[in-house]
């Protein structure tokens, strides 16, 4: 870091607001230590800090709860973290207009509480809500469980204020629930793990809370029957807001007895709804060999969003194929891990085709080789039926093997040129993310 | 870089040459450079810009698309892809001559996959058509843009179009999966796919609704949905304007989330009534269409919520259309209401504003003042909802001075929509018509970030170029405002939105 810089960013935003030495063990990435941690107290020092970065040339890390860090490519150079949980306000909520603006650093739990006192829901569910912010959240492009019907944050982000990584406040989208004025900016920044801008504000579509809610499982002794049983839900005229299908390693993590896969499903809505609804699956899930259904505790929820895994992960690969190839691409990796001698849990938002697997080993730790051999073997599965897979954890050994973004194709050409356009010093998280971006 | 003022008028010579290398892409037949054939593409739906293209041609393939493109980019022409031409903003406009790709002739279902609920199509598809196609399945594709009977899937991607079921189920945006698009150099490059989630940044986000700036789709795969078990349609009626527009607010907050929530004003309703007679009161100062669907268990409860919202919000009248019959003939008065304008005034100009919808009752207000102080009526139809008003402001254009206040009282109706925290579109686009507004909501720096963008895509500024951002219109011949309802429209057969 160039000499005086910490003491410009102290004045600039505190010194009891700049971290450095030991205090930053929270920070420390992959081994890496960043140069300071800074906690900007309004927009306009989010500003100031990037400003100052920028002219020094030092790379800055956007930080939200910290429960996405260890994702993307291994930084060569740590640099500046850049804390926004001082800006955690819930901004605006007017229950009729079903919008609600808020700060990036809020936590998902507090926006949730926050809105359900008054009727509301942010139906967006990732793992981890105590500590995932909006803004992290956003930039990682998380989701849970209920985007089978209620989508992710694309179809939930009506409007964005960032700051550019030269330091100017831009807004993007608006704050009413259809909008079609310039481009769509907000779109631009969802799943950019910060490369292209800092998140500060967003202004959210809300829904009001349901009725009811309910969880049901259906054990099966095969997950193929399983799988057959996600196709006649889909083709069904249920509406569930969740369709997770779990092999009997995720299912057993999260402690529910499946001789061979658990089917789970959610229904929300009017009480003689969910009723209904949970009979009907009864009956299509019975005639494909599930066994009764019966409801889980609502605790169930966030754990589903983090996948499952059981003690002892050690990589976790995320696939996006089609739903009707979910619970094959599960039974085929599950087999290519087991002829290298691994343990796997796999778990999949199955109505909408995203699967995660997690590779564990109870001593904790594992051979870089076979890990890496078994991994590219499922990306390629993935990638022969169009879909594409991304390293989310693995340890640095097995990230030098295996790439941790799947290939952008043509598009990433494009991408790069968005981020030169928009962060020409590149500085905003270098190197982290696809394509050498 | 493209610049306009270095173009000059094409020779007769070079314009004979252009059109024999257009000739060898495309096909003799493909191509139009007669003036007279041009003229037919000389505006979109708002007749307000007309410009004309040196050539038409109708590529059948994103290879020929292509291949067209690369040609204007030797020769440095600006071009612009074109579906149906019912856009309501001057979008499509050759704004600064050059090259209309028409993708008309690109109109196939190429893949439908049930199992998986998408569909690959082309760009020149009519959205219509696509409901149509996979209907017999129990299948449709949701956004409803109320010209969905001509309009293309292409042209609702670059406008991100949306329609009176957006409320419950989203716009275009909320739809689209992937996308072949050829970029504005004559790449031809993948953006998402047919999965959830792509590698990288959204770009597949960020090209719907770039209003051509960005490429040309040439495949669009876009998610297909079930059809519901039940529909439920309500008409309530108001004696008070307010009390409808406290209606919408009041539906929402008894937590529910209906398919499309549409208001009717009086003016509007008289004008349906003298047309067609679709049953709405006369009398009444406004009316709301609500829809619900989703499942037969459960509608009945849940109409009944919406009936008790509207009568506590002082509804006159709330009614269920008894069956399937009323419920079209209660939509045909929502759909025709443009043709019906027809019968009241000899033009009018619609707005396309969007505000929070708990200031729906302030606004309307303001919007019947402002029109009242330039002298004018105003007649509203509109997705009330989702806060998306349409004001249409009746007038005469052969009245010396009342075109000029049209367009005076358009804009204090876009500045009200900004300054009550809205947009200055919601489902039309900016275009040409609203370039010049887009500084009422979004600063320099804002505007600056998106130049950037379109830079990444567009550097050479050739593809549609004079659209969105703020601009001079030297190029444009400014005709009248006036809009005069075609044919089919004054039948109630179709609708502008």
């Amino acid at each position: 870091m160039p000499d005086g810089l910490l003491d410009t960013l102290r004045a600039t935003v505190g010194p009891a607001n700049v971290l450095t030495g030991v205090d930053l063990s929270p920070y420390v990435v992959e081994g890496r230590t960043p140069d300071a941690a800074v906690f900007p107290g309004s927009t306009e020092e989010v500003a100031a800090v990037v400003t100052l970065a920028a002219g020094a040339e030092t790379p800055l890390v956007p930080w939200g709860g910290g429960t996405a860090a260890s994702v993307g490519v291994p930084a060569a150079r740590a640099g500046i973290v850049l804390d926004l949980a001082r800006l955690n306000r819930l901004l605006e909520h007017e229950p009729g207009d079903l919008t609600a603006t808020v700060e990036a650093g809020l936590t998902m739990a507090a926006l949730q509480a926050a809105l359900r006192g008054r009727g509301q829901w942010l139906s967006l569910d990732p793992a981890d809500g105590e500590r995932a912010t909006v803004g992290g959240v956003l930039a990682a492009n998380a989701s849970g469980p209920r985007r089978h019907l209620y989508g992710t944050a694309r179809d939930l982000l009506i409007g964005v204020t960032v700051v550019t990584a030269e330091g100017v406040v831009v807004k993007g989208g608006g704050k009413v629930v259809k909008n079609v004025a310039g481009y769509d900016l907000p779109k631009l920044f969802i799943g950019a793990w910060g490369t292209l801008g800092v998140i500060v504000e967003a202004t959210l579509k809300l829904r009001p809370v349901p009725d009811a809610e309910r969880l049901v499982c259906v054990g099966f002794d095969r997950l193929k029957d399983a799988g057959a049983a996600v196709r006649a839900v889909m083709g069904s005229d249920l509406i569930p807001n969740a369709v997770e299908l779990l092999d009997a390693a995720a299912a057993a993590a999260l402690g529910v007895t499946a001789p061979g896969a658990a089917l789970l499903v959610g229904f929300d809505g009017l009480a003689e709804q969910v009723e209904w609804q949970c009979a009907e699956l009864g009956r299509l899930a019975g005639a494909l060999g599930g066994r009764e259904p019966r409801a889980l505790p609502p605790e169930t929820w966030p754990r589903l969003a983090a996948g499952a895994a059981g003690p002892g992960a050690v990589a976790v690969m995320t696939f996006s194929v089609l739903p009707a190839q979910a619970a094959e691409l599960m039974e085929q990796g599950a087999d290519a891990a087991r002829a290298r001698g691994l343990q796997t849990a796999w778990a999949a938002h199955a109505g909408v085709g995203v699967v995660r697997a997690t590779l564990a080993s109870e001593a904790g730790r594992l051979e870089p080789g076979p890990v890496a051999a078994a991994l590219a073997e499922w990306r390629e599965l993935a990638r022969a039926g169009g879909g594409q897979a991304t390293l989310e954890r693995a340890p640095l050994a097995v990230k030098a093997l295996v790439p941790v973004w799947d290939d952008p194709g043509a598009g990433g050409r494009i991408m790069q040129r968005v981020k030169r356009e928009l962060d020409p010093k590149n500085i905003l998280n270098p190197g982290r993310f696809v394509a050498g971006i | 870089m493209y610049n306009p003022a270095t173009m000059a008028a094409l020779t007769a010579t070079r314009k004979r040459e252009l059109r024999r290398a257009l000739e060898a892409i495309v096909g003799a037949p493909g191509v139009l450079s007669d003036p007279d054939e041009l003229l037919v593409y000389e505006s979109d739906g708002l007749t307000l810009f007309r410009a004309l293209a040196d050539f038409v041609v109708f590529p059948t393939s994103a290879e020929q698309v292509s291949a067209v493109v690369g040609l204007a980019n030797r020769e440095r022409m600006p071009f612009v892809a074109r579906g149906a031409g019912t856009g309501l903003s001057g979008g499509c406009l050759p704004a600064e001559g050059g090259l209309v790709l028409s993708l008309m002739r690109m109109n196939r279902v190429l893949e439908v996959d049930y199992e998986n609920h998408f569909a690959v199509v082309e760009p020149g598809l009519v959205n219509l058509h696509l409901s149509w196609t996979v209907g017999p399945r129990g299948f449709y594709y949701a956004p409803d843009p109320s010209s969905q009977q001509a309009c293309t899937l292409g042209g609702n991607i670059a406008n991100n179009s949306g329609g009176p079921h957006t409320l419950k189920y989203g716009v275009t945006t909320n739809h689209v999966l992937g996308l072949e698009v050829v970029m504005p150099d004559g790449e031809i490059v993948w953006l998402g796919g047919r999965t959830r989630e792509a590698s990288g940044y959204d770009l597949t986000g960020v090209f719907v609704g770039s209003e051509g700036t960005f490429g040309i789709a040439t495949k669009i795969v876009v998610r297909i949905l079930k059809k519901p078990q039940a529909v439920r349609t309500v008409l309530a009626v108001f004696d008070q304007i307010d009390q409808a527009s406290a209606a919408v607010s009041a539906i929402i907050a008894r937590g529910l989330v209906p398919a499309a929530v549409e208001m009717i004003d009086q003016l509007t309703i008289q004008a349906v009534e003298d047309a067609f007679g679709c049953g709405y009161p006369r009398d009444a100062a406004a009316a709301l269409l609500v829809e619900l669907d989703g499942l037969a268990v459960g509608m009945e409860a849940q109409a009944a919520r919406i009936v008790e919202a509207c009568r506590d919000a002082g509804a006159r009248e709330v009614r269920a259309a008894r069956d399937e019959a009323e419920r079209q003939l209660l939509w045909k008065g929502r759909k025709s209401a443009f043709g019906a304008y027809g019968r009241v005034s000899p033009a009018y100009m619609v707005m396309d504003g969007v505000i929070p919808r708990t200031k729906l009752p302030y606004v309307l207000r303001r919007v019947n003042e402002i029109v009242a102080a330039h002298g004018l009526r105003v007649g509203n139809v509109f997705h009330a909802g989702d806060g998306n008003l349409h004001p249409n402001i009746l007038y005469d254009p052969r009245t010396p001075g009342e075109e000029a206040r049209v367009v005076a009282a358009g804009a204090e109706i876009m500045k009200l929509c900004a300054e009550v925290g809205g947009s200055i579109s919601g489902e039309h686009g900016i275009g040409l018509e609203k370039s010049d507004f887009m500084p009422f909501i979004f600063s320099a720096a804002d505007l600056a970030l998106m130049q950037r963008l379109k830079n990444a895509f567009n550097p050479t500024g050739l593809c549609n170029p004079g659209k969105v951002f703020p601009t001079k219109k030297s190029c444009v011949e400014v005709g009248p405002v006036a809009h005069r309802p075609h044919a089919i429209e004054e039948k109630g057969l179709a609708q502008r939105f």
